[in-house]
């Protein structure tokens, strides 16, 4: 943040040591956000782990239906994160329409993500899987864990198109800058890049 | 968090109207007012509990005042039923380790303080830091229902030990939506954490004033940026654990109950988890937490002693800054050595027990720091110093039994007895209370812009320090002869001998209890009737004192803040101001 | 780390089509039929290159102070090395058949 713009309330200007970051004081509030929420992640697939180390009969579970459902999922993630890249560097360049345009297909793409999980979840428990029951006779274990991971990283998701829509319609508003869509791009990116230990962790390691 | 204007923490003007300047406040001086008056509150819930709990095991079959009509079933007629005692237990220990002890000194104290000691006009992201604050809030309100509904709080204790915890309403009383409220009430209290660490984080790192380097940083300030690091990651790991509980209570889930467990010749429906996961996870942040509540009772020792020692700390910023890194760092290696006992695998005991033993060297630098900076001082015995020296005591006092406690062969005799009880008081108990009451009658002049009163503050110094010690001394003593925690009442042979003993505990705390009410007076007394106090009454160096007692919305109204010295310029009475240009009278 | 350059867009492109070439060499390792902690091992470490890969370039840390870099990764690292304190007592529980 350049000094000129820490002014006081009476509008005089204060002198501030510079950040050793080098980064606007948002986007490094993100990135410790990032820091502390990889390690919720973590916490969870730790647990995940630790039930699956423990069990007996864990078994194999998923078709290669799924796996497809997975892949197109990890693929449109992905997408979106190029989108979001897009974004940014259109609000950079101060290109209003062209970051519209990135920024709506980013939501868009996170929104065909969440539907397909979704699915993915509603054919699951049409199933007979419950948090406590594994239709399939293995450990009852493995829907507690991947309704509770998925369910985490489907939150953010959600979440994350939701703040990506406020972020749009307050850049449009001209109350926010590119700084503001940058640091929204950084938490998007994490939880791309979450989904990318989610998907081998929950849905390869358990593929038929 | 994006909707936070780059400029929301220098420009917003001061609010207008009762409710956004004194409720919903975004600045960080009102929030800080408000955490440390939360812990006050909490202070007294927790200690009107800990006097319940007394009561009853001095005096089994007394009626004990109010607890009758507060909970018709758990304490028929006054006396508490065993069930309802673990209960007490439970709120005491979660209402003063989480509502006061981690919230006070840090939150309250560090939310007013450190935009202050940085020289700036508020917190990074004020409305963050607003959110943050009424979040807890409502954990402290859901914490607090646990005691109005029909079961009554839970009996799992405030580290809800799996499976008990997780089992639901077949385990006890309390243990329905007792529970259920808990678990909700500290994942929220870890929500709040978390965005107030991230908050102190970036203030430090972002919002410093021209000169303010970082080996000029005031300590406190360091202590809680060390601190919000520590919190950061250790209610990351809190978070996952109580949304695990909870589903564990109400989804249906079975990550921390085992298969074929019978509670209350009920076989449960659950199978495939493991009690031992739901410690790990927990102990992963509990020992952290032990830390998060010390490490800001250090840099608040290290902040106040200066300023009535009249000389730098021993080894400069450094040494004392370093070894509360050191702290941070290890607090997370070592968890293990809550769980000697729990049926962890044996060779992790190995494993947790050196790191613990590791980290009683930081620890004593810090001590000896302090220690040692008491030599050749020109001592002020304010009421501050007073609880500062108290501090010194009682850390190293609990910090002995520590040793003892770190070895597993030695600590399989004393886990589960009174030894533990008196050595948890001691160093994260009652030695970050005594800083905490340091940093209190240090800061108040500045929070309220009056002087305490110093005769009724010494008065509770001393009361509280010999009191303290009757206390909880004893308790190492009684556990050493194998007295157990947890029990309601000593009927058991060995232990019956020892109801003298209990009785002399008793009486002592409730001693101690009625001490802190001459604090309470005080505060109130002097809030509205003490003497105005000046700007730099303790002829500090801080920027806190600086500026006007109580400072202004922002902070210096309007004026440069340029900092050319450590915070340590002290020489006998001559002292240098940070931003004085002045030349360094001792060499910080 | 140091260099400031940006890269233009169409590296962009290229990192994320190699992100996806990675996640398909995952799938396709899947179904290999190789002993369950070779297959762990190896789509762990793909994982971890992805997202070091993500962080670098998406994220910019390459583009940042290097600072940063230090300050997110041992953070990040510390707690999930520490966390992996909890397999002896995870295999004990398998050993003792009591996750049945």
């Amino acid at each position: 943040m350049s000094e000129s713009e820490l002014t006081m309330a009476t509008g005089h200007e204060v002198l501030m040591e510079a950040s050793p970051y080098h980064i606007e004081k948002k986007k490094l509030g993100m990135w410790v956000f990032i820091v502390s929420d990889a390690c919720t992640f973590a916490t969870f697939l730790f647990g995940y782990g630790y039930m699956r180390v423990g069990s007996q009969n864990w078994g194999t579970l998923f078709e290669f239906s799924s796996i497809l459902n997975g892949i197109i999922m990890t693929f449109v993630l992905l997408s979106s994160s190029l989108t979001m890249l897009a974004a940014v560097r259109a609000t950079q360049a101060g290109q209003k329409a062209s970051a519209n345009k990135w920024l709506g297909l980013t939501m868009l793409l996170g929104t065909v993500f969440a539907i397909l999980h979704l699915r993915e979840w509603v054919k699951m428990i049409g199933e007979g899987w419950r948090l406590f029951y594994n239709p399939m006779g293995g450990a009852a274990q493995f829907g507690a864990c991947f309704f509770s991971v998925t369910g985490l990283h489907l939150t953010h998701v959600i979440s994350g198109v939701i703040a990506l829509g406020f972020v749009a319609r307050g850049y449009n508003q001209g109350r926010y800058d590119e700084s503001h869509v940058e640091t929204a791009g950084l938490y998007w990116h994490f939880v791309d890049l979450v989904w990318m230990f989610v998907f081998p962790l929950m849905y390869l390691m358990n593929a038929r | 968090m994006h909707d936070m204007t780059a400029h929301a923490a220098a420009h917003h003007a001061p609010p207008q109207g009762f409710i956004r300047k004194y409720v919903f406040s975004v600045d960080h001086k009102v929030i800080g007012i408000q955490y440390t008056t939360l812990g006050l509150v909490s202070a007294f819930i927790g200690m009107a509990l800990s006097w319940a709990m007394r009561i009853h095991l001095a005096w089994p079959a007394a009626s004990i005042p109010f607890l009758g009509t507060l909970s018709p079933n758990g304490a028929p007629g006054g006396v508490p039923t065993p069930e309802y005692y673990l209960s007490l237990m439970t709120m005491h220990g979660t209402i003063m380790a989480f509502f006061l002890l981690t919230a006070a000194p840090m939150a309250g104290y560090g939310n007013f303080m450190l935009p202050i000691h940085v020289g700036a006009a508020d917190m990074a992201f004020p409305r963050l830091n607003m959110a943050s604050f009424w979040v807890t809030f409502v954990g402290f309100v859901l914490a607090c229902a646990t005691f109005f509904i029909p079961d009554g709080p839970p009996l799992s204790g405030w580290t809800a030990y799996a499976p008990l915890s997780a089992v639901g309403p077949v385990a006890g009383p309390g243990q329905g939506w007792g529970q259920n409220l808990w678990g909700l009430s500290i994942a929220l209290f870890c929500v709040a954490s978390l965005l107030g660490a991230l908050n102190f984080i970036v203030t430090t790192i972002d919002l410093r004033t021209k000169g303010m380097t970082l080996s000029r940083l005031p300590l406190a300030t360091w202590a809680w940026f060390i601190n919000a690091w520590v919190s950061l990651l250790a209610f990351a790991v809190l978070l996952p654990t109580c949304l695990l509980l909870v589903l564990d209570r109400l989804g249906g889930t079975s990550f921390f109950i085992p298969g074929g467990l019978v509670v209350n010749d009920k076989v449960l429906p659950h199978s495939g988890g493991s009690p031992l996961l739901f410690q790990h996870l927990f102990w992963f942040f509990g020992h952290p937490e032990v830390y998060i509540i010390i490490l800001p009772a250090f840099g608040i020792v290290a902040h106040v002693m200066p300023t009535f020692t009249r000389k730098p700390l021993v080894g400069g910023w450094k040494v004392i800054t370093y070894a509360m890194a050191a702290i941070g760092g290890l607090s997370f290696v070592v968890w293990g050595h809550h769980m000697f006992v729990s049926g962890m695998s044996p060779y992790m005991a190995m494993v947790f027990s050196v790191p613990t033993l590791i980290i009683t060297i930081p620890s004593v630098i810090a001590v000896l720091v302090f220690a040692f900076s008491l030599y050749g001082a020109n001592m002020r015995f304010s009421t501050p110093m007073l609880f500062c020296l108290g501090f010194i005591s009682l850390f190293i006092s609990g910090g002995i039994g520590g040793f003892f406690l770190a070895q597993p062969a030695v600590d399989s005799y004393l886990h589960a007895t009174s030894f533990v009880v008196g050595h948890f008081h001691f160093t994260m108990g009652l030695s970050a209370v005594f800083a905490a009451f340091a940093g209190f009658y240090y800061w108040f002049p500045k929070m309220w812009g009056r002087m305490m009163n110093e005769t009724l503050g010494k008065i509770h110094f001393w009361l509280s320090f010999v009191l303290v010690y009757c206390v909880f001394m004893t308790l190492h003593l009684m556990g050493l002869t194998g007295s157990v925690r947890r029990y309601s009442q000593f009927v058991a042979d060995f232990m019956v001998p020892l109801t003298p003993t209990n009785k002399f505990i008793t009486i002592a705390a409730l001693l101690l209890g009625a001490t802190q009410f001459i604090f309470l007076f005080n505060v109130i007394w002097s809030r509205f009737k003490g003497p105005k106090a000046a700007d730099n009454p303790w002829h500090a160096t801080t920027l806190e004192w600086d500026t006007t007692s109580p400072p202004p919305f922002d902070n210096f109204g309007g004026r440069q803040m340029t900092v050319y010295h450590g915070p340590m310029e002290y020489d006998g009475d001559a002292f240098v101001m940070q931003t004085s240009t002045e030349k360094s009278i001792a060499g910080t | 780390m140091s260099s400031n350059e940006e890269l233009g867009m169409g590296s962009y492109v290229g990192i994320v089509i190699g992100l996806m070439i990675i996640v398909v060499i995952e799938v396709v390792l899947t179904y290999q039929h190789l002993p369950v902690r070779t297959l762990l091992f190896s789509l762990l470490c793909l994982a971890c290159l992805e997202a070091f890969v993500g962080i670098m370039y998406l994220m910019h840390v390459k583009y940042e102070s290097r600072l940063l870099f230090w300050t997110i990764f041992p953070a990040t690292l510390f707690v999930l090395v520490m966390l992996n304190y909890l397999w002896p007592d995870a295999y004990r529980m398998a050993r003792m058949s009591l996750g049945k």
